[in-house]
């Protein structure tokens, strides 16, 4: 039982990297690597929001939990 | 860097610096200062061996304390506050607390007035449990902090 992070699925669909996207969510590429990595333990909604946002998708895209 | 903070820090590690000072002292001239408390107080003089005993005895504990206590003025002079080691470090100040209110309640039945020690460095040792607690506590919140985008 896990939330899933698909952000590196999410990015590749839009083709954008991890500096661009770090740097328009503005976030420090640091801890987008943590995020894409699924060692975050929590999300703010900020941060979310920015990423739906540059990526123009729902926060259903990016996380996914499995029981 | 916060100026008062860095000054009551200093103080802090005067405070602990002058605490070893005195322990030195009592290690080095325990046996002249126990002959002169046991003949202050008009003891039996058999029991200067005692007394010395338990100082060793006692000292044994103080020295990893006062070493953890400088060491974890150090680490928060540097600014690693909420870290394992510094939790370590105070979980071995309270054993130490502990470890000499043992000795010194074994020591009140030649002495009896070791048992007010017995009691202050209990207590003492509990109030530095509840700061380890805390410092416990706040390195997770900090762990998970750390983790949060």
């Amino acid at each position: 039982m896990e939330i899933i992070v698909n952000l590196d699925v999410m990015m590749a669909r839009r083709k954008i990297g991890s500096g661009e996207l770090a740097e328009r969510v503005g976030i420090t590429p640091a801890n987008l690597s943590i995020l894409k990595t699924g060692k975050a333990k929590a999300i703010r909604f900020s941060t979310l929001m920015a990423l739906c946002r540059e990526l123009g998708c729902q926060p259903g895209d990016i996380l996914e939990y499995r029981p | 860097m916060n100026w008062n903070k860095d000054k009551s820090i200093l103080l802090t590690q005067i405070g602990t610096a002058f605490f070893t000072l005195l322990l030195l002292a009592l290690d080095i001239a325990c046996y002249w200062a126990v002959s002169w408390f046991v003949q202050l107080r008009g003891l039996d003089r058999g029991s200067v061996w005692y007394f010395t005993a338990t100082v060793y005895a006692c000292s044994v504990f103080a020295w990893p304390l006062l070493w953890s206590l400088w060491t974890l003025l150090a680490a928060i002079r540097r600014g690693e506050v909420f870290t394992a080691e510094n939790v370590r470090r105070l979980r071995v100040v309270s054993w130490c607390c502990v470890g000499a209110a043992l000795i010194c309640l074994v020591s009140a039945f030649y002495y009896p007035s070791f048992l007010l020690i017995t009691a202050a460095a209990g207590f003492m040792s509990l109030i530095v449990r509840v700061v380890k607690n805390v410092f416990q506590q706040a390195l997770a919140m900090k762990d998970e902090l750390d983790l949060t985008v």
